[in-house]
């Protein structure tokens, strides 16, 4: 009877537990910084869907909305991500800008992520520019802030393997890209393809065209179901040249003219 | 009692003789106290005398005035042995101190046909008043005799200077008769031009008589198109007051309704707009209470994937 009792009363015990942890509210953010939160978010939207200019203009806004009221991680988001908009923008130095803004700010201390996600980007336009040692030095850089909890990795790793790639050592391409490949496989789809562009481009460099269409081939599916036009672009351009390194000039030809026909919008 | 009434009737009659007597012996009292009032025989005169050259217009009763008022009158005219004549008028007496002695008579016509008159003209009052047999000066006035004959002697140069104008006018060789030719022969001119006029503005009308035939066609063809409109535009004006009709009940209507719920109206949209905004505020709680804090996502600023692939360089 007594025992009945005891496990009455730890019943009720442990549902007003449960209803009082069911009451807590998440802390609330202030005004202000849900608009901010709203501008970055609409502006994430129009990016997925390619609307760049008008993504770029929300960016701005939750910009100026995060230095008005000093949301120093807002800032950070919102200046990488103005960077990023003007990359895909092809305004490069924009984007350049906008990073040693990030880079070289003495008053504001950013957190280590956003660093490393900055020397990151900076390094992939140093690399795009033709930079290779510019570019392998912020990797570096961006490799020293990339600690606990970073999601950078499989990038910085895809970067070697295009400084590699760049420098015709194919083999170091390879290894950046299988690291990559294993970094961000089931992780993130996208440094996925790319690292399976970046097998399939040293693959080509050394003749193992089969091989190398087969991991273009991947890639393409995936860049397919991610929607990304240029992607897509280069692995038909890929497999045109792997049909071309195996002799199937018909092959070639239908893919170089199915990569024709895409157009970035 | 026959005798009786006879007396009476007696007594009657003389009664009413006696009355008729004396009532005609009133009657002549009267009558010669109205003469001798119209002959001033009771009113108190002053009688005063003035000499004329002649007795020309001088009448015994001519009535004497002064300023306008009847003041006396005209008693005797006699002839003198100088052969001058004396007048002797009689003044109302009440009249008499406003006459001085420097004052004259003057013989004038009331009017240019009127009787004549006897006319005090007043002198200086300062002068002593005229007294019983005072004389006075006389002089003749203007009368229309008189006045024709100073007019007469003032038109003749007149009527000379008529009759020479006349005789110029007259004279073929004269100024006026060479301005009268100068005046035809521009006339004549005047003739030609206006006959030049006449036939430009024959012109000017068979120019416009060819406008107007045309504007008549012109007015013809505007006339059958506004029959034609006149016969539309009764059914259009049909159809629109119809369309119009269904407005205004549509109106009607919609007004009724909106009068109607004129009053729940503001109700209406207050406690709507409480009820949306309880409803966010509860939506709100329950985004941020658990289970739905974890199933709602929260609009987070993320940076976007940075993409670690670097297009090959086009050769």
């Amino acid at each position: 009877m007594m025992g009945q009792m005891r496990l009455s009363s730890l019943l009720v015990l442990s549902c007003v537990l449960f209803l009082t942890a069911c009451g807590q509210t998440a802390p609330a953010r202030n005004a202000r910084l849900e608009l901010a939160a709203e501008h970055s978010q609409s502006a994430q939207r129009a990016y997925d869907r390619g609307d760049y200019l008008v993504a770029l203009r929300q960016y701005e806004m939750a910009l100026q909305v995060d230095a008005a009221v000093e949301n120093i991680s807002g800032v950070a988001i919102d200046i990488l991500n103005l960077a990023r908009v003007n990359q895909m923008l092809g305004r490069q130095e924009v984007a350049n800008a906008y990073l040693d803004k990030l880079l070289q700010d003495d008053a504001l201390v950013y957190e280590k992520s956003y660093l490393a996600t900055a020397a990151t980007q900076k390094s992939l336009l140093l690399l795009q520019q033709g930079d290779e040692n510019g570019a392998r030095l912020w990797l570096e850089k961006a490799s020293a802030w990339c600690v606990a909890e970073c999601s950078l990795a499989s990038v910085i790793d895809n970067a070697r393997a295009a400084i590699a790639l760049r420098e015709k050592d194919s083999d170091q391409a390879l290894h950046w890209a299988d690291r990559a490949a294993s970094a961000s496989r089931g992780d993130s789809p996208l440094e996925y393809a790319n690292a399976l562009r970046y097998m399939s481009e040293a693959r080509l460099m050394r003749g193992e065209f089969s091989t190398a269409l087969r991991l273009a081939d991947e890639a393409l599916a995936l860049d397919k179901s991610l929607g990304l036009p240029e992607k897509i672009k280069q692995d038909l351009l890929l497999l045109a040249a792997a049909y071309e390194g195996q002799g199937d000039a018909v092959q070639a030809k239908r893919f170089r003219e199915r990569a024709s026909r895409i157009v970035a919008r | 009692m026959k005798l009786n009434n006879y007396n009476q009737r007696l007594l009657n009659i003389e009664q009413r003789t006696k009355r008729f007597l004396l009532g005609a012996l009133g009657a002549m009292l009267l009558v010669l106290l109205l003469i001798a009032i119209k002959q001033d025989y009771l009113v108190r005169s002053t009688a005063i005398y003035f000499f004329a050259p002649n007795a020309q217009g001088l009448n015994k009763g001519m009535a004497v005035k002064f300023i306008g008022f009847k003041v006396g009158s005209v008693k005797e005219v006699s002839m003198q042995p100088n052969a001058t004549v004396r007048v002797r008028v009689s003044l109302d007496d009440e009249y008499v101190h406003l006459i001085g002695l420097d004052a004259k008579a003057r013989l004038v016509k009331e009017a240019l046909v009127g009787e004549s008159v006897v006319e005090i003209i007043p002198g200086s009052q300062q002068v002593q008043q005229v007294t019983q047999n005072s004389v006075l000066q006389f002089e003749r006035g203007q009368d229309a005799s008189s006045i024709a004959e100073s007019m007469a002697a003032q038109l003749q140069p007149i009527l000379s200077d008529i009759r020479q104008i006349t005789s110029s006018i007259n004279n073929p060789n004269g100024e006026i008769q060479q301005t009268l030719k100068n005046l035809n022969q521009v006339t004549g001119d005047l003739r030609e031009t206006v006959k030049q006029f006449t036939q430009l503005g024959v012109s000017g009308n068979q120019a416009l008589d060819s406008v107007h035939g045309k504007l008549d066609k012109a007015l013809d063809s505007v006339n059958a198109n506004l029959e034609v409109m006149d016969k539309t535009i009764p059914r259009l004006v049909d159809k629109a007051e119809a369309t119009l009709d269904n407005v205004q009940t549509a109106t009607s209507d919609i007004k009724r309704m909106t009068a109607d719920s004129a009053n729940e109206l503001p109700a209406f949209i207050h406690n709507s707009n409480a009820l949306v905004q309880d409803s966010q505020d509860m939506l709100e709680g329950a985004k941020q209470s658990w289970p739905f804090s974890g199933w709602l996502r929260k609009p987070e600023a993320q940076v976007l994937p940075v993409d670690g692939y670097v297009p090959p360089e086009k050769p």
